[in-house]
């Protein structure tokens, strides 16, 4: 029923569309030549400063504003991690994994029924069941990548798109029959109990869980740039995904290195996960939220790189704090939107570099 | 292209919905009956509607090859706005003389269908510049954005127009002079004569100068534009059609339900039209009925055979099926379920 | 040999085993004793919020539900007001805390699958979805959930024809706890509820019984259900109010006590009858300590003096859903789906044999209005056309959380 337009046009469209994308830029006025990330910083810029002048109508000091800030910080390295779980996949598989939320879910909850199973109490046991939860979710992803992406490699990008919706669906329907609807309960690494220590820090109130937040996002974002850069296996997914050919003619296992991809995605989300649930209860429908706004803050970093995509997910945990410190208790989601969309707009050829596909 | 075969495919279509429109007034619950308690007339009316929704979306993304995951906030703006317009007609200083007058819930249908599409069009003109998954996750923003100001009573709570969470209930059916088009055999003639006219109007523009223009859009934006079409500004119109579209659905389906309620029009049923779509087969006008009937079919055969109505909780084991079942579908079939019957693969299209 | 059989003594035998079986045959009924007769079964719908927001509620009242009708099939279900017996078949369906789904639910519950009567939904904004179908479609509703506008038109003001609840509202509740507050000596509070329809009409509620009994609200918000920080508790600390009021139900509930319990130093955390679940405590853990609530009688039924007529009813409610559930203990909600549930029984029980469908429905719906003296997990229940929901306040109970679980706190220890 469709024809494909094929014309003689086709070859010169994508190299237009290379050139444009990569540069040379002095054809483009200013605005336009600045890089990704200084756009990312003007905007954030911008919205910081109405988020100031709408708290100085609350009547909120300096001190609130850090504890915001701090607050934000917690939410954005989830976010973060998250958000280069998506990057990850995105750069060596062209795909946008939908299913990324399932992974962020499956974490908690696998590791509150290994730990259940391993007594419930005590930090060994938690940490062990962690430990399995995030094994079994890289696991899963793979399986995931295996058996549904790859053997549809060559589908349309939209299709692909759907296939890791109907993944999604299909996961956190499973949470939902394995764990029921009620929220599960994890303690704090600190005290392992429900409640948590708190820290008073110049004013600001902190929960210990949130030091934990902070490390381990730290940790994980440094061993995946030491893999990235120092081993064999991550060098040769950065080839992948610079030029899938290229990698495929130089004897890279290219099938193989996506399905590696999803599974670093696996343990990213599920890490994130993990490190989140004792404050926020996980429940089999969390992957949703967080899956989406991890996802906006990968495409404020540009979707492709690793920093820019941990950049993406701080400056969106901040300013969505900021933002729920100073609106109506109903709005605070609309944020993350609103700045996809702005984001969207100040780019429209895309934040990608050419020669994906 | 033949020009007009497809007039008599439309006369067979409507001439099918007739006479199952027709059984099910005569004899009600009969269809329903007979199938086993899949074909009832929940299910009828929600496929009418749906498909006329779907229409205006295949025409986007099939046709036009533009994305678009937020297609719900358009049916919603719809649904609410008949909802607001009736029932909550007083606090916005209608007169009683209009708000309960027969032909005031459709002439609200039809200005929100042309204040939607004009918004559409606005908004498209903007974003339609972007490409590929960019303008599909700029949709989805969009989309969870129209959400949330519905959810959240417009950020004027004191007003209460859309209702907050729970939405607006006791929305009044429709009427033509003092007769009331219900009960829901009745209604049904309603929806599937929009659903009729929807698809002679996708049919009518993929088989005029537009579709071409849109085919050519979809082949390549850049060669299009190389040919004399007017990329920018037929994206943007096709975008407002298919809001249009869904406003109109969205407007008849708040008559039928009577409870309209943000959650219905949110980020996962906007997926749930795509899925649709390209179970269809997005890239056919005739794969809108198709693909609504056939996944409303399936969440009905899972509700009602594989869990039994008694005495099980229905919804649990739904969606891994569902999503199961989508995955395999678009593994294998990826053009639709209409296009699995004319070629034998798989159709691969790269972007 | 054959003519043997044809000789005059076996011709008159023949004759008289013929009469006996004519003259058994015509005794016999009279003399028999009565068969019991068996009706047509009756159908009851009920819909709860099984999945979504709301399962905290729901999945309690889907499991006493299930209670109900093991009860029911093990007694060989009712008997009408003629002795006929009629079984009972309960049909569970989920809304997952979606009105339109709630809708769509009652709709094929009623048209297709011809309950006699329907009782749902769990949450508030979904039950008024059911309202006009149940209405139009002239099916007796039960709904377990509180607002008041499900019984009572807000227009009128009157009871709507056709629907009840056994559910007391947030204005009871407010009364409640602004007893409580008096009494313990507070007149300055802070209000913290969640942005729903129900935590709004917490509010609302508490800004019209507060001030009856001299207690100001100094700082009043919504928070959101969802949210992992909460940027109210900085906001509370700077109000200078003696108690912060919540106006939620679990988890939101269990999660704001915990961000408000570490932050808000030794202020008295107050929740409202929304939280009387023992999910609370499960979720909340050592931050739901101290907190206190006004909660059905039947959260603390082994408490209550040995005289009230509610403890046995509840006594042996509690054991035969900690039976089902395998060990789970019992919420408010639980008991509000078991009074419904009977409401509905007793209404059924009102109706003689052979009626049609929509008979069935209008006598049940009358039985249930002229329910008296139902002794309910709640307290003592009277229906009658101005009041569909018949519930005292001053059966409201003070409950605190005190090592792990629900203790009755009697007014001489509201200090």
């Amino acid at each position: 029923m469709t024809t494909r337009v094929r014309s003689a046009a086709e070859p010169a469209t994508t190299e237009v569309a290379a050139r444009t994308a990569r540069g040379p830029r002095e054809h483009l006025p200013a605005a336009r030549r600045a890089g990704p990330r200084a756009r990312l910083g003007g905007v954030a810029a911008f919205v910081l400063l109405g988020l100031w002048l709408l708290g100085r109508r609350l009547g909120y000091g300096p001190g609130e504003y850090l504890q915001l800030l701090v607050d934000g910080t917690v939410t954005g390295a989830v976010y973060a991690l998250v958000a280069v779980g998506f990057a990850v996949v995105y750069r060596v598989t062209g795909v946008i994994n939908f299913a990324q939320g399932a992974f962020v879910m499956l974490g908690p909850m696998l590791t509150v029924s290994f730990f259940r199973a391993l007594g419930g109490a005590g930090a060994v046991a938690l940490a062990t069941a962690a430990l399995a939860a995030v094994a079994v979710t890289a696991g899963l992803a793979m399986a995931v990548h295996r058996f549904t992406l790859h053997p549809a490699r060559g589908a349309s990008a939209l299709t692909r798109i759907i296939i890791t919706v109907g993944v999604y669906i299909s996961l956190q329907g499973l949470a939902l029959r394995i764990w029921g609807p009620r929220p599960q309960v994890m303690p704090a690494f600190t005290t392992m109990q429900m409640a948590d220590r708190l820290l008073e820090v110049g004013g600001v109130v902190l929960q210990a869980q949130s030091l934990w937040v902070w490390g381990t996002g730290a940790v994980t974002v440094l061993a995946l740039a030491a893999f990235f850069e120092g081993t064999v296996v991550g060098k040769a997914m950065r080839a992948c995904a610079v030029n899938r050919t290229a990698a495929r003619l130089m004897g890279i296992p290219v099938d193989r290195m996506a399905t590696l991809a999803f599974g670093l995605a696996g343990v990213l989300g599920a890490v994130a996960g993990i490190v989140l649930a004792p404050s926020t209860r996980p429940t089999y429908d969390m992957g949703l939220d967080l899956g989406l706004k991890g996802f906006v803050a990968a495409i404020a970093g540009g979707l492709v790189s690793v920093p820019g995509a941990v950049a993406g997910g701080l400056v969106l945990g901040v300013l969505e704090s900021l933002w729920a410190g100073v609106t109506v208790a109903g709005f605070k989601d609309l944020f993350a939107f609103v700045m996809l969309i702005l984001l969207l707009l100040s780019r429209p050829q895309g934040w990608l570099e050419a020669g994906h596909e | 292209m033949r020009q007009g075969s497809w007039g008599f495919r439309w006369l067979a279509a409507a001439a099918a919905v007739a006479a199952v429109g027709v059984w099910d007034l005569v004899q009600p619950g009969g269809l329903a009956r007979l199938s086993g308690g899949l074909f009832t007339s929940d299910l009828l009316i929600r496929t009418g509607l749906f498909t006329v929704v779907l229409v205006g979306l295949n025409l986007l993304m099939g046709y036009a090859g533009q994305a678009s995951l937020g297609q719900a906030a358009f049916y919603g703006m719809g649904a609410f706005a008949s909802a607001i317009f009736t029932v909550r007609a007083r606090v916005l200083g209608i007169p009683p003389a209009v708000a309960e007058a027969w032909w005031w819930p459709w002439v609200v249908m039809v200005l929100a269908a042309l204040a939607v599409g004009a918004f559409a069009l606005v908004v498209g003109l903007a974003i339609l510049r972007l490409r590929g998954h960019y303008l599909a996750m700029a949709t989805l923003g969009l989309g969870v954005i129209v959400y949330i100001v519905l959810r959240e009573n417009l950020g004027m709570p004191h007003l209460n127009l859309t209702g907050g969470f729970d939405g607006i209930v006791g929305v009044p059916r429709l009427r033509v002079g003092g007769v009331q088009l219900w009960p829901v055999q009745v209604y049904f003639f309603v929806v599937w004569a929009a659903a009729l006219a929807s698809l002679a109007l996708g049919l009518n523009v993929v088989h005029s100068p537009v579709g071409r223009a849109l085919r050519a859009l979809h082949g390549s934006e850049l060669a299009a534009e190389s040919v004399g079409v007017d990329v920018g500004s037929l994206k943007a119109k096709i975008f407002a059609l298919s809001a249009a579209l869904a406003s109109v659905a969205g407007s008849l389906y708040a008559h039928f339900q009577a409870a309209v309620v943000p959650d219905t029009f949110g980020f996962v049923p906007s997926l749930e039209l795509v899925v649709m779509s390209a179970v269809g087969g997005m890239s056919s006008i005739w794969g809108a009925p198709l693909g609504a009937l056939t996944v409303l079919l399936l969440e009905q055969l899972l509700r009602t055979h594989v869990l039994g109505l008694v005495p099980a909780v229905s919804g649990e084991l739904e969606p891994v099926v569902f999503g199961a079942m989508l995955v395999v579908i678009m593994m294998y079939w990826p053009g639709g379920l209409v296009s699995s019957r004319r070629t034998q693969a798989p159709v691969w299209t790269s972007r | 040999m054959s003519g043997l059989w044809r000789g005059r003594p076996w011709r008159a035998a023949l004759c008289l085993g013929v009469a006996a079986v004519l003259v058994g045959v015509l005794v016999y009924p009279l003399v028999a004793a009565p068969a019991a007769r068996v009706g047509a079964p009756y159908r009851i719908g009920f819909i709860a919020s099984v999945t979504g927001p709301g399962a905290s509620l729901g999945t309690p009242e889907r499991d006493v539900a299930r209670l109900v009708q093991e009860r029911l099939n093990r007694e060989g279900g009712i008997a009408g007001p003629d002795g006929v017996r009629h079984e009972v078949q309960i049909l569970i369906q989920d809304d997952q805390s979606r009105a339109d789904v709630a809708a769509s639910l009652a709709r094929r519950l009623i048209e297709q699958e011809q309950v006699h009567v329907l009782v749902g939904t769990t949450l508030s904004g979904p039950s008024l979805a059911i309202v006009p179908i149940a209405t139009e479609l002239r099916t007796p509703n039960i709904s377990m959930a509180s607002a008041r506008a499900i019984i009572e038109d807000p227009q009128t003001k009157r009871m709507r024809t056709w629907i009840f609840k056994p559910v007391p509202e947030n204005l009871h509740s407010a009364a409640k706890q602004a007893e409580y507050l008096k009494a313990a000596g507070i007149d300055r509070v802070c209000h913290l509820y969640e942005n729903t329809a129900y935590g709004q009409d917490t509010f609302a509620s508490a800004k019209q019984e507060f001030p009856k009994l001299g207690i100001r609200i100094l700082y009043g918000d919504s928070f959101d259900r969802f949210a992992t920080e909460f940027p109210q508790v900085t906001r509370v600390r700077a109000s200078g109010c003696q108690a912060v009021v919540i106006g939620s139900i679990p988890p939101a509930a269990a999660v704001i006590n915990v961000a408000v319990a570490g932050r808000v130093g030794p202020r008295k955390i107050v929740h409202g009858h929304g939280a009387c679940s023992p999910d609370l405590i499960r979720t909340a853990g050592q931050a739901a300590e101290g907190t206190v609530m006004p909660c059905g009688k039947i959260l603390v039924a082994d408490q209550l003096p040995a005289n009230d007529p509610v403890r046995r009813v509840n006594l042996q409610l509690i054991e035969e859903y900690s039976r089902l559930t395998g060990g789970q203990p019992i919420s408010t909600f639980a008991g509000h789906a078991y009074d419904a549930l009977q409401w509905a029984l007793l209404g059924l029980q009102a109706v003689p044999d052979g009626q049609p469908l929509a008979r069935v429905r209008e006598l049940a719906r009358d039985g249930i209005e002229r329910i008296r003296n139902y002794v309910g997990t709640h307290g003592v229940m009277n229906l009658s056309p101005e009041d569909h929901l018949g519930f005292d306040p001053k059966d409201f109970v003070i409950v605190t959380v005190q090592g792990g679980r629900f203790v009755l706190l009697p007014p001489q220890r509201w200090k």
